[in-house]
């Protein structure tokens, strides 16, 4: 295709620069007959795909490669898709404008689950089938990987195989195998018995899901000698990984628009709600030199004035003064701001306070997650009250007047105290800024609390967990907001009906999959945005199908049943998670790995221990 | 410390990068190119950059311009090579001088247009013609304050109309900047109106900015 053969439609749609291609940094290529070409899609829009590291990492690696040529492909809004379906125009790569339906692969990005539809409307848009077992051709071959990977069962009849893990080294041996299978004429199946020898690649056809007669999970039977777990993959060595030194650079504006480098994957806190804490592990960080090339290079190519910080957590990252220092030495003088996200002001030396001061322009945030010390503990987010109160403090003596706390409501073991807890520690917070003579004058505090639904996740501790009924989800909100005090206290919290959607699909199994299609043909698509979202498509999807809901998200899970997930290896043992499960339930907490190793298991991933100065137990 | 301004086209697919994205744009590739711009003291220090005459969304452009401070004289083809190498498909630099004209001083811009749409019930360079002997074009004009009905006629003129094999080329002098700036489609939508057929596309290209007299703004 030619841009010509879109400019009519590129006048009728807003914001037509996302569908142009031709941004600095995009990569085309002359096409030569033994090149594959890779469709990297992100299944939502424009503005929120161009933001994700891991996918500006795989296209320039792969692009790195001369026997690949990998395209960018985000989900046209409502407008633009419109006039492409009116027009008969399939879905195509922005560096090509090709239609990707005669790509070799298509690999999905799975950031999130209210995305999965997407993923279908997108195939469809693209012109393919979007069952996979009626793409019978070799290609394109449809692969996906992304954190939802880690419970892919929901997505298994429109995905031809999954990557689990980290994308660098593995999507490099697929490409290989595909060279290999076009230039020895293999067939579908047999490319796909093979992919299943490649470590971290499922293949879900090649296993077979029995069911007990109360609906849970039997057993999950490989087949053909497919292995028995698949196990994840990680770059063992975080230092030495490819990054790449030039991103494409959008024209409209994005949510996340700017330089990034990546300090460590992994986490070492183990919050036990959280997902991210988990299917990272273990811990691994880059040196402060190679951060601060990165950052060089990326600037300079990019033209951004912006360098932002990624990990799970900044203020874990072993070397952050000298990175700070590092970095401090030329972005200022060039004119580039630092911004340091996911930041915990709590554990940081005052002369590392200032250096932060200087960047941080942005309001106040801090993540509490739960509102009485017991829950805290329950959960496993080391921060305590004082912490909290301290660290305001700081941050209105230095004139800040605005806070933003982050909790969740419907945790394991709460009650209507902890709900009242989260309102009293926020009222703390205004009490603190009035009881302060040197608060900055003439101004009033807001404190603005944020209150998501918690989402039990596969591979985590509460992974057994119950998700709260939507009814008891709203009462706990209506009881908050009437425990509500001061007007200096603004809440907001997430909807309940879209948080039991991700609890739905974050745990599902296979027999998902005639639902999502179902919700796809009623009209689902771009479901993490409120206008495109409707429950009522949802439940009429899944009373058709004859499923459950509350089978999924509101069930008890007992620690020996078989969870959908089961066969895929993320490194932290079950029995890890069944252990931190019963302390949750005491409310004791786990040190942090930096302290102490308390043995998930996922150092086996590397072959040895976490953290060099100590020893962990296997 | 000097004002340059800088010419560059727009064209292809830079034709989408709207107005404000292009001030991020320049910016960026301002930066790459490593040139001493200029930044505004305070707070926060931003490249001070002014365009000249906003280019709607979708046209291209062989004449766009912007200002900008050097703390440091640079000479011209440097200046160009070291900016054309960091500019993305579709923007190219090939002028740089001291501003000549204040921006206040553009009055015209001249536009090459091309209409495509069908055959009416005479050839449409007659029905071009005939829409130009009208007495008065009244459009409706959307303003800050609402939309208010402005007659055109004194407000343009046309210097080529030729039929094409997809309708008809047009080149058309538009009243420009400040209080009567008028944008071609206006023009287009008129005779679409006089004529009664619908056009299927337009493709505009802006050839040059003019001053008062009628010289190239420089
Ligand atoms: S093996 Fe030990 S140190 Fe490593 S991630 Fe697991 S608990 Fe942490």
């Amino acid at each position: 295709m030619q841009l010509s053969d879109l400019d009519p439609i590129l006048r009728r749609v807003q914001k037509p620069a996302q569908y142009t291609g031709g941004e600095l940094g995009s990569i085309v290529k002359k096409l030569t007959p033994d090149m594959i070409r890779f469709a990297l899609c992100f299944p939502d829009l424009y503005e929120i795909g161009m933001s994700h590291l891991g996918m500006k990492i795989l296209y320039a690696l792969q692009n790195q490669r001369e026997d690949v040529w990998c395209e960018r492909v985000f989900a046209p809004a409502a407008d633009m898709e419109e006039e492409m379906r009116r027009n008969g125009i399939p879905l195509y790569g922005l560096e090509s404008l090709d239609p990707i339906k005669d790509f070799d692969i298509i690999g999905f990005t799975l950031q999130y689950e209210l995305s999965f539809t997407s993923i279908l409307n997108l195939l469809d848009l693209a012109g393919l089938p979007v069952l996979s077992r009626e793409r019978t051709q070799l290609s394109p071959l449809v692969v996906a990987g992304g954190p939802c990977a880690c419970n892919p069962e929901p997505l298994v009849d429109f995905i031809d195989l999954f990557i689990l893990g980290e994308g660098e080294e593995v999507n490099l041996e697929l490409i290989d195998l595909y060279q290999r299978a076009k230039k020895e004429g293999w067939d579908k199946p047999h490319f796909l018995r093979e992919a299943a020898g490649i470590p971290g690649i499922y293949v879900p056809s090649l296993y077979e899901v029995t069911y007990h007669p109360d609906g849970t999970v039997e057993q999950v039977i490989p087949r053909e000698n497919a292995p028995k777990r698949v196990k994840k993959r990680i770059i063992r060595d975080l230092d030495k990984v490819y990054y790449p030194s030039q991103f494409v650079v959008p024209y409209i504006d994005t949510v996340h628009d700017r330089a990034v480098i990546e300090l460590f994957r992994g986490c070492i806190r183990g919050c036990r709600f959280c997902q991210a804490g988990f299917i990272y592990r273990p811990y691994r960080e880059k040196q402060a030199d190679t951060l601060d090339q990165n950052a060089r290079d990326l600037c300079r190519l990019t033209g951004y004035d912006e360098l932002s910080l990624s990990s799970l957590s900044t203020s874990d990252y072993g070397q952050l003064e000298p990175l700070m220092d590092k970095l401090l030495s030329w972005t200022d003088t060039g004119r580039v701001s630092l911004s340091l996200p996911s930041l915990r002001v709590d554990n940081f030396s005052p002369q590392l306070l200032e250096k932060i001061a200087k960047v941080r322009k942005t309001g106040l945030t801090f993540a509490p997650e739960a509102g009485t010390q017991r829950l805290r503990d329950v959960i496993n987010k080391n921060v305590t009250e004082d912490e909290v109160m301290n660290t305001c403090r700081t941050a209105f003596e230095g004139g800040y007047t605005s806070v933003k706390l982050y909790f969740m409501m419907g945790l394991p073991t709460e009650t209507m105290e902890d709900i009242k807890g989260i309102v009293d520690l926020a009222q703390k917070v205004v009490d603190l800024f009035y009881s302060m003579p040197n608060r900055p004058k003439g101004k009033s505090v807001s404190v603005n609390i944020s209150v998501a639904c918690f989402v039990p996740k596969p591979h985590t501790p509460f992974e057994f967990e119950p998700q709260d009924t939507i009814a008891q989800l709203r009462e706990k909100q209506k009881y908050m907001l009437d425990c509500r005090t001061s007007k200096k206290i603004t809440i907001s919290y997430h909807d309940s009906d879209i948080s039991m959607l991700e609890a739905v699909l974050a745990r599902g199994d296979r027999r998902l999959g005639p639902v999502l299609l179902k919700a796809w043909q009623k009209g689902s698509k771009l479901d993490g945005w409120s206008e495109h979202f409707s429950m009522e498509r949802w439940y009429a999807a899944m009373e058709e199908c004859g499923v459950d809901p509350a089978f999924y998200a509101n069930r008890h899970r007992s620690y020996d049943e078989v969870m959908p997930w089961d066969h895929l290896d993320y490194g932290v043992s079950k029995a890890f998670l069944v252990k931190e499960n019963k302390l949750a339930r005491q409310s004791q907490t786990t040190a942090t790995c930096r302290r102490q190793c308390t043995g998930c298991g996922a150092n086996q991933l590397l072959g040895g221990a976490c953290f060099a100065d100590h020893t962990d137990i296997l | 410390m000097q004002t340059i301004r800088i010419f560059f086209k727009k064209l292809g697919r830079a034709k989408y990068i709207s107005h404000l994205d292009l001030s991020r744009c320049m910016q960026r590739a301002l930066r790459r190119s490593g040139l001493p711009v200029w930044y505004t003291q305070g707070f926060h220090p931003h490249m001070y950059l002014t365009f000249a005459l906003p280019l709607s969304l979708g046209y291209e452009s062989l004449c766009e311009s912007m200002d900008l401070k050097l703390t440091q004289d640079v000479d011209t083809q440097e200046l160009l090579d070291r900016l054309n190498a960091a500019l993305p498909e579709g923007l190219t630099a090939y002028g740089a001088a001291a501003p000549v004209n204040k921006p206040e001083k553009i009055a015209w811009a001249r536009y090459e247009i091309s209409l495509c749409m069908s055959q009416g019930s005479l050839p449409l360079e007659e029905l071009f013609d005939q829409f130009m002997a009208q007495d008065e074009i009244l459009v409706v004009k959307r303003t800050k304050r609402g939309e208010k009905e402005v007659d055109i006629k004194p407000l343009f003129s046309v210097g080529v109309r030729e039929p094409t094999p997809q309708g008809l080329r047009l080149e058309l002098t538009i009243a420009a900047g400040g209080e009567t700036n008028i944008n071609p489609a206006l023009v287009a939508d008129a005779f679409e109106k006089f004529t009664g057929i619908p056009r299927e596309s337009m493709d505009v290209l802006r050839t040059q900015i003019l001053t008062e007299d009628f010289a190239l703004f420089a």
